[in-house]
């Protein structure tokens, strides 16, 4: 993997929160291009504030931040930059309420890439077409079910074009006869070689999915594995903890 | 590819000091610019800020006033007189019009159509019509058109003349009207104008209140064999309680600031008091300061009460 | 059996136990005595020479009678505006309903329009000229809706979409026109008065509060403290104080804040107090909608690259305002019922012309008719903004929100 490849790179991230709460204790991570790097851990370990680090949603005291090559700052306009490349897909989705599903999709490109309406609108449906919600796309998201919204989400983020996907728990909020939807979407998503950092609890996503497998916990990386080796053969005791509680 | 240093001006962490920074500057810079020109322009009058002229008689007289007032009385006794008389206005609105606002706002749940009908219209017409023009209504086609002497509209211990209102054991002396007690015909065309116009309001308060306690309550209250009213009493009121005393509290600051309308219907409130000082003693600066000083005091103590109210009523859960 | 159960509907309704059954009749008794003698008064014993003597003062004040016709073509101009947006809004309704040329509500509205048209000059009393004047003005704007509606789906979504820009034009037009400069000779504002007068104060303030109340909600809801002080100063300050001693405040204190006494024209010092007062309370409601804002909205428009005044502008913002528009227009209605309060700092608006003209000798003793008359034009104005409101709301919230 050459250097060209190293699509993040988290060098001794420190993170307080303003109450004091020490969230991020020195945590290194290096995403490489086409990888999927799967974040486990129990709820307060830190790994959501983590990958938010990474497109500076949460801001950090101290390491840094290099995605595909720009470092990030506190430059406001190198900022924006880096969120331009990085696409994340939230809990709750976050969809804006008041647009319809075609409208969610097309807005950030036209607004922030300056692209035209009817070219980005083209794409737009091409990606529903992908996550398989063409013919939702001039309903309002309200009118979805929680897996359609989620689905809507991720085609949200690719119309940006991104060189890495974020997920912060895509499925959790979803009942259960529609994470699978979801999951796919993620699944296809990965074979077509994106770059995919994801925070979750679906072991069995993990298994087939991954690249890698981290383990976090009070704000540390606990370890680090091939997803075959994490799940049968873990090396540290954390980890084993960890995995007899989500068995 | 090393870090590029960034600009103070695009820095993430800077920004909101500077934005901070700029706001603070220009309001101090807009403040300085005016006290500056109040002062230069108040010395040039020889109005420099003092609190002596407080004592200097005023000069003019408070009618219906509670407090023993003369024309010989200084400003600040004036002042005074015209505050108790807001407080005489607002005690008794606040009352009346709550009273009002919860008839018409249980009125509303009648079963009676007709009732439910011209609550909702009185609700509709108060609402939509300025309450000047109606205090102004009150006053000048109403209350001033009252009959005069032995024509006087006389009610069992009430007599409603020209000269006032009368209230005890009203009885007429040589053609005058004379009671214990004595409204003047300005109180009550302004107290009655406040509580018509804050009721309405109320009412839609006291509403709100109501339709937000589950149906189920009611149902439940029907099957356990209350009367409507018990039901009303007992089961429901207690849970719209919270819900009504906080949108309560607005109406009541509303009808304390209301209350400075009073000028339009010759009443000698603290406004009306205020604004005669200032017009003699061109003491504008500190004429506003008591002014307003003294309604927002009226407002923190209307909002410590209710809210005070409203800890008392809040439905004690587990 | 029909009339058998509309029959038991009324008893039910009215007559239900004998409690209600008495409450129906004492009530009954009570509008028919009272109406019998409104009635009575106002066929009788109302004399309506004061309204018609003095309509060119309540509807415009004293504005010079050789400039009247600027105000002519303001109202042409207006009226040609307002039956083409009204005619575009009904033309083009949510992509998910049926498009109807004249629904039944319009065709209310616009009989009552060409009802009222008709019988106010009878009842005002106005001379044939300006009837025929008014008569014009309404069919003028029927004309437009019709064709509005008739056109409206032919012509491209652009010329649609820029319409509205016609209304910031027209107000600048139609101040220029009413005070003067660009060549129009200058009528200065103390000739100004009536409806004119209140319709430019309550305008002047609606257009003004709502950006400044905005500011003030998202000062309000900012990190940085001192915008939240400042914000929270401001608006608990202006909340605390009665209008009348704030109306009182401008008139008195504003020279004294100015270099040299300086200070402008009594109608733009009450209109900016107006203006700075439903700030506040413009603030309060738009703040309601931003704390109604689902959270994370901010975040992900962020996410997604937007810079943070488009976020504003294309996410949070819309969203507000959305669910803040009840409360805010429940503002501008109290706006224009505040503007009564001029009346009582010597301004001549509505109020204040109708307490000059009963001052005077020939028409002392007529406060009823004029209250009356001022009472129902009030009411028709603010009962019209509210339903317009509602109007509005069910318009916006058609599209469904998440529950």
């Amino acid at each position: 993997m050459t250097d060209r490849d190293l699509m993040i790179e988290a060098r001794g991230v420190q993170k307080w929160y303003p109450n004091g709460y020490h969230a991020l204790r020195g945590v290194d991570l290096n995403v490489y291009r086409g990888e999927v790097v799967v974040i486990m851990g129990p709820s307060g370990s830190g790994k959501s504030t983590f990958i938010r680090t990474f497109n500076a949603l949460e801001d950090i005291q101290g390491g840094s931040i290099v995605v595909d090559g720009m470092t990030l700052s506190d430059d406001v306009r190198n900022i924006d930059a880096i969120r331009r490349e990085v696409g994340m897909v939230f809990q709750q989705f976050n969809l804006f309420p008041h647009l319809t599903v075609l409208e969610n999709l097309c807005l950030a490109p036209v607004l922030v890439r300056k692209r035209k309406k009817a070219e980005v609108e083209q794409e737009a449906l091409a990606l529903l077409e992908r996550v398989n919600i063409r013919e939702q796309a001039h309903k309002y998201p309200g009118q979805l079910s929680g897996g359609q919204q989620q689905r809507v989400a991720i085609a949200r983020s690719l119309c940006m074009e991104p060189r890495v996907m974020l997920f912060d728990e895509p499925t959790s909020a979803l009942d259960p006869e529609m994470v699978q939807e979801v999951l796919e979407v993620m699944q296809e998503l990965a074979r077509e070689g994106m770059t995919m950092v994801v925070v979750t609890h679906e072991v069995r996503f993990a298994r087939q999915v991954a690249s890698r497998v981290v383990l976090m916990a009070e704000g540390e990386v606990v370890e680090m594995a091939p997803p075959e080796q994490f799940f049968t053969a873990p090396q540290h005791e954390r980890t084993r903890q960890f995995l007899s509680q989500i068995a | 590819m090393a870090p590029s240093v960034t600009p103070w001006w695009r820095n993430r962490r800077l920004i909101p000091w500077l934005v901070q920074a700029a706001v603070g500057l220009l309001v101090l810079v807009l403040v300085a610019f005016l006290l500056g020109n109040l002062v230069q322009n108040l010395a040039a009058a020889g109005l420099l800020l003092t609190w002596r002229w407080i004592g200097n008689p005023a000069g003019f007289d408070i009618a219906g006033s509670w407090l023993p007032f003369s024309a010989d009385q200084p400003y600040w006794w004036a002042l005074l007189a015209g505050l108790v008389n807001t407080l005489r206005v607002v005690v008794i609105g606040l009352i009346g019009a709550s009273i009002v606002g919860t008839a018409v706002g249980v009125a509303s749940f009648s079963g009676n159509a007709l009732l439910r009908g011209l609550a909702r219209v009185y609700v509709e017409l108060i609402r939509n019509i300025p309450l000047l023009l109606q205090l102004v209504f009150w006053y000048f086609v109403v209350f001033l058109s009252l009959p005069g002497g032995a024509q006087a509209i006389q009610w069992p211990g009430v007599v409603l003349a020209q000269s006032g209102l009368y209230l005890g054991m009203p009885e007429l002396v040589n053609g005058v009207w004379q009671a214990p007690i004595r409204l003047s015909v300005e109180f009550a065309a302004l107290l009655t104008g406040l509580i018509v116009y804050i009721s309405a309001f109320i009412s839609e308060v006291v509403r709100g209140g109501i339709a937000s306690v589950p149906k189920g309550q009611w149902e439940a209250a029907r099957a356990l064999g209350f009367s409507p009213l018990q039901t009303l009493r007992r089961v429901v009121l207690p849970q719209a309680l919270p819900v009504i005393v906080p949108g309560l509290n607005n109406q009541y600051i509303s009808l304390a600031k209301s209350s400075s309308l009073a000028i339009a219907c010759g009443y000698a409130d603290l406004y009306s008091v205020a604004e005669t000082t200032l017009n003699q003693t061109g003491r504008a600066v500190e004429v506003m300061v008591i002014l307003l000083g003294a309604y927002l005091a009226m407002d923190l103590v209307i909002s410590a009460l209710m809210n005070a109210l409203n800890r008392a009523v809040q439905l004690r859960s587990r | 059996m029909e009339r058998s159960s509309s029959l038991q509907r009324l008893r039910a309704a009215l007559f239900a136990s004998r409690l209600d059954g008495l409450i129906t009749v004492v009530l009954l008794a009570a509008l028919l005595a009272g109406g019998q003698a409104l009635l009575h008064w106002l066929v009788f014993k109302a004399q309506w020479a004061v309204i018609q003597a003095n309509s060119t003062l309540f509807a415009i004040g004293r504005y010079p009678l050789d400039q009247q016709w600027r105000l002519w073509l303001l109202s042409v101009l207006l009226a040609a505006a307002t039956g083409v947006s009204w005619g575009w809004l009904r033309a083009f309704p949510r992509p998910d309903r049926r498009t109807r040329l004249w629904p039944a509500n319009d065709r209310l509205a616009a009989a009552v329009l060409a009802g009222l048209a008709l019988l106010l000059p009878l009842f005002l009393q106005l001379s044939a000229a300006i009837s025929q004047r008014w008569w014009g003005i309404t069919a003028l704007l029927l004309a437009c809706r019709w064709w509005a509606g008739r056109v409206g789906p032919a012509l491209p979504a652009a010329v649609r979409r820029g319409w509205p820009v016609i209304w910031p034009l027209l107000y600048l037009l139609g101040m220029t026109l009413i005070a003067g400069g660009l060549g129009l000779p200058v009528v200065s504002p103390s000739r100004w008065g009536g409806l004119l007068l209140t319709l430019i104060e309550a305008s002047f303030a609606i257009l003004l509060c709502f950006p400044l109340g905005v500011l003030l909600a998202l000062g309000r809801r900012s990190r940085l403290p001192l915008l939240r002080w400042l914000s929270v100063l401001y608006i608990e300050f202006i909340r605390g104080a009665p209008l009348i001693t704030l109306l009182f405040l401008g008139q008195n204190i504003l020279g004294l804040l100015l270099p040299g006494g300086f200070s402008p024209d009594r109608v733009w010092r009450a209109a900016w107090v107006l203006t700075f007062f439903a700030a506040a309370y413009v603030a309060e409601a738009v703040r309601s909608g931003l704390v109604a804002l689902p959270p994370g909205q901010m975040e992900a428009a962020r996410a997604l690259g937007l810079p943070v005044h488009q976020a504003m502008l294309k996410v949070v913002l819309p969203q507000a305002l959305r669910v803040a528009l009840p409360a805010m227009v429940g503002q501008f209605i109290n706006l224009l019922q505040d503007t009564t309060l001029l009346s009582l700092i010597g301004l001549f608006e509505l109020l204040g012309t109708a307490r000059a003209v009963m001052a005077n000798p020939a028409f002392l003793g007529k406060d009823a008719e004029v209250y009356l008359v001022l009472a129902v034009l009030f009411w028709c104005c603010c009962a019209a903004l509210g339903l317009g409101s509602r109007a509005l709301e069910t318009r916006l919230n058609s599209n469904p929100q998440p529950a």
